[in-house]
């Protein structure tokens, strides 16, 4: 055979196996967020990152705004060619995981997480002992307040205990200036119940206890009590506190303009408060929860974020879902010893939960406004997560509001939200 | 002969028939069947398990579940009522407005009312989400240039739901408009002319011949408005998520958070059930209304 030929044999072999060998090994991942489009373009930067050890791996990431995130998991989660990440609250993940959505973490990830995440965080990441997620967030409440308005009201320093914040909120209170003492915010589930969550365990009282709704307690009565003292006296508007589906509206426009004294909010509203403040953010600072008459010091409400395999998806794509996650959490990824996740995190406000994570950003989680949360982390108390727990709050949010917009009495309220939170969780376990 | 006749007439409707039977009346009929299961979204239809009127009686009984359908299907009604009311009147006066065509600027006019229905919606919800801004809002700009104080619009539970019907109003009565000048253009110019030697005044003109004779494309316009209304989705999922307490969870958004967000399929097909049955009796009793009419 001529060389011509054999060249052309060889040509022609390698054109008819390249397209096979080169689609055997390609996969196509897809990450689906709630973020921004500027956290957005961190992450697409970080899988360009893996990419380059890892070329036959593409990651396209996918956002959408956080009132149809768990809609777009739950409807596109059930096929193959749904998002193979997807990035969860950790009160979505017992329904997930009952309804085979998410797929158990592999072995060596699983190992990896227990042993480098504190074992609360992780524990949040696992049902029935089988771990499903790489805990990425935390996120803790701690009140804000504008330091500008504490100094036109003549108040030095930010109320320790229920007396003292009822005493701001109403000097902060302004009707003639449009402005309130305390923003309550209404229109968006998690927004409503956490912060009410975190005045109730900062009350010695908690939302359930074990697996059972609590709040027919003598705690969550007075909480309940609270919020309609607030509203009754005119220190909380609820028309100035309303949230859209993107988690904005006039409840953050308010806070940022000036018209709202205090508010009870978690760390990731950092970057909304920044971008929306600019200079005047140095007007911002944070407190820990002001403690009840029922309550011994301060406690607020935490919760985590992490990220999820899809169970449907295809063997390699999962593969490669696993791979990328652990390296984006792996402590080598990102800058001086933190994981690139970390860095994304960090560039919104957000505590990273990785053991490591938070010795590598210590001193950006020392700054004025993340210290607060970090202070109150350790007397944090995890949001309850179980079955049923997206209706439970939801069911909750309405009831609040409720109050809020003055249609019903704190006591028919704390009868109600106790009712509807025993059925729910009942039909839950079934 | 008329045998051959049906076998041919049959061989003709059968793929019309065979379409409408798959993806129209399989789908229904899956929606009622499952009314009657407890079945999960996320689970195959195997794993249902039949509970006869259990989930009617949750949806209408006592407990959170009973209390957010009921209060999301008043809502739903009372949206559906005040756009019908404030859309088809609207559409005969602005169709009449630019049926005359010696009025100066009336193709203008005719277009500039058709081109809000062609809008998406979410474009629409999310610059009237803007307008209705507490504050800064250009709505109660205006309002403050004429001594108004500010509005909450979105933000209070008392106006909320009323805001979105006047954003579907907007939207939709440039298409509603088209429909009544259809209607207007059948009416014989003669009947008019001889109302005129009779002594018959504009408004007596209006009366006694322009609403009778477009009692069948209002009877039209009224069927396709509630449709319409009674799908309305994306302003509520856009702007205001169902809130303040409830007080725009319509039941599109409120199944869809039920049958997808909580998985709970049985209760979401249940409530589908419920919108479906309460829009046939709305529209079979004005249907009945009007031919009442017409034997009169």
């Amino acid at each position: 055979m001529s060389f011509a030929w054999t060249s052309k044999l060889a040509l022609a072999a390698s054109l008819a196996i390249l397209p096979v060998t080169s689609w055997a090994q390609a996969v196509n991942i897809s990450y689906l967020t709630h973020w921004s489009p500027e956290t957005v373009a961190l992450l697409e930067a970080a899988a360009k990152d893996y990419a380059k050890t890892n070329p036959d791996v593409s990651v396209t990431v996918r956002a959408v705004p956080f009132g149809d995130l768990l809609t777009t998991l739950r409807s596109q989660g059930g096929g193959s060619d749904g998002p193979t990440i997807g990035g969860i609250y950790d009160l979505w993940l017992p329904e997930l995981a009952r309804d085979k959505l998410v797929a158990p973490a592999p072995d060596a990830v699983a190992s990896e997480v227990k042993a480098s995440w504190p074992a609360g965080v992780a524990s949040a990441a696992s049902v029935g002992g089988k771990l499903y997620g790489i805990p990425n967030e935390i996120d803790v409440y701690a009140l804000n307040y504008n330091k500008a308005l504490f100094k036109q009201a003549g108040i030095a320093a930010a109320p320790k205990t229920w007396d003292e914040f009822k005493d701001a909120a109403k000097k902060l209170t302004n009707k003639d200036a449009g402005q309130q003492g305390f923003g309550m915010i209404n229109s968006w589930a998690a927004g409503v119940v956490h912060p009410f969550a975190s005045l109730l365990v900062s009350n010695g009282g908690e939302l359930v206890r074990d697996g059972k709704p609590a709040l027919d307690s003598k705690q969550a009565g007075e909480t309940f009590e609270l919020y309609e003292e607030l509203i009754k006296s005119g220190a909380s508007v609820p028309a100035m506190a309303t949230a859209d589906a993107n988690t904005t509206g006039p409840f953050l426009d308010n806070f940022v303009s000036g018209k709202t004294g205090m508010i009870i909010m978690a760390n990731w509203w950092e970057s909304a408060l920044r971008t929306g403040m600019g200079d005047k953010f140095a007007d911002i600072a944070t407190a820990p929860i002001p403690v009840g008459p029922s309550g011994d010091k301060p406690h607020s409400i935490s919760y985590s974020w992490m990220t999820v395999v899809n169970a449907n998806a295809g063997e390699a794509e999962q593969k490669a879902a696993w791979d990328f996650l652990a390296w984006l959490n792996n402590p080598k990824s990102g800058k001086n010893g933190a994981s690139a996740m970390s860095d994304i995190l960090m560039s919104m406000g957000i505590l990273p939960s990785r053991t490591s994570d938070i010795e590598a950003h210590k001193d950006k989680l020392g700054s004025d406004f993340l210290s607060g949360y970090v202070s109150v982390l350790a007397d944090a108390k995890p949001f309850p997560v179980v079955p049923g727990g997206q209706e439970f709050s939801e069911s909750l949010q309405q009831t609040l509001e409720a109050l809020q917009y003055g249609q019903v009495s704190a006591k028919d309220v704390q009868a109600t939200a106790q009712a509807d939170a025993t059925s729910i969780l009942e039909r839950a376990a079934k | 002969m008329i045998q051959r006749y049906r076998a041919s007439a049959g061989i003709m409707l059968a793929p019309a028939v065979t379409l409408i039977g798959i993806f129209i009346l399989v789908p229904m009929m899956l929606t009622v069947w499952l009314s009657f299961q407890d079945w999960s979204t996320q689970t195959p239809f195997a794993s249902a398990s039949f509970i006869g009127l259990d989930n009617f009686r949750e949806i209408f009984g006592p407990t959170s579940i009973g209390r957010d359908f009921k209060a999301a299907l008043a809502n739903t009604a009372i949206y559906t009522a005040l756009s019908v009311v404030l859309i088809l009147p609207l559409s005969v006066a602005f169709g009449l407005m630019v049926y005359q065509h010696d009025v100066p600027g009336g193709t203008a006019l005719r277009t500039a009312l058709f081109s809000t229905y062609m809008v998406p919606m979410i474009a629409v919800a999310l610059v009237w989400s803007k307008l209705y801004a507490p504050g800064e809002g250009p709505l109660n700009q205006m309002l403050g240039i004429i001594g108004i104080g500010p509005q909450p619009f979105l933000s209070s539970p008392r106006s909320a739901l009323i805001s979105i019907v006047f954003l579907n109003v907007w939207q939709q009565v440039g298409y509603f408009t088209v429909l009544a000048i259809a209607g207007l253009t059948q009416i014989p110019g003669s009947l008019y002319e001889a109302a005129k030697l009779d002594g018959a005044n504009r408004f007596e003109q209006f009366r006694f011949i322009t609403l009778p004779l477009m009692r069948r494309t209002l009877l039209f316009s009224a069927v396709i408005a509630i449709i319409n209304a009674v799908q309305v989705f994306e302003p509520v999922a856009l702007i205001t998520q169902g809130g303040p307490v409830g007080s725009t969870s319509v039941l599109t958004y409120h199944i869809r958070r039920v049958g997808i967000e909580r998985a709970q399929g049985g209760l979401g097909s249940a409530m589908a059930v419920m919108l479906m049955l309460s829009l046939i009796v709305v529209v079979c009793a004005l249907f009945a209304l009007a031919n009442r009419k017409d034997q009169e």
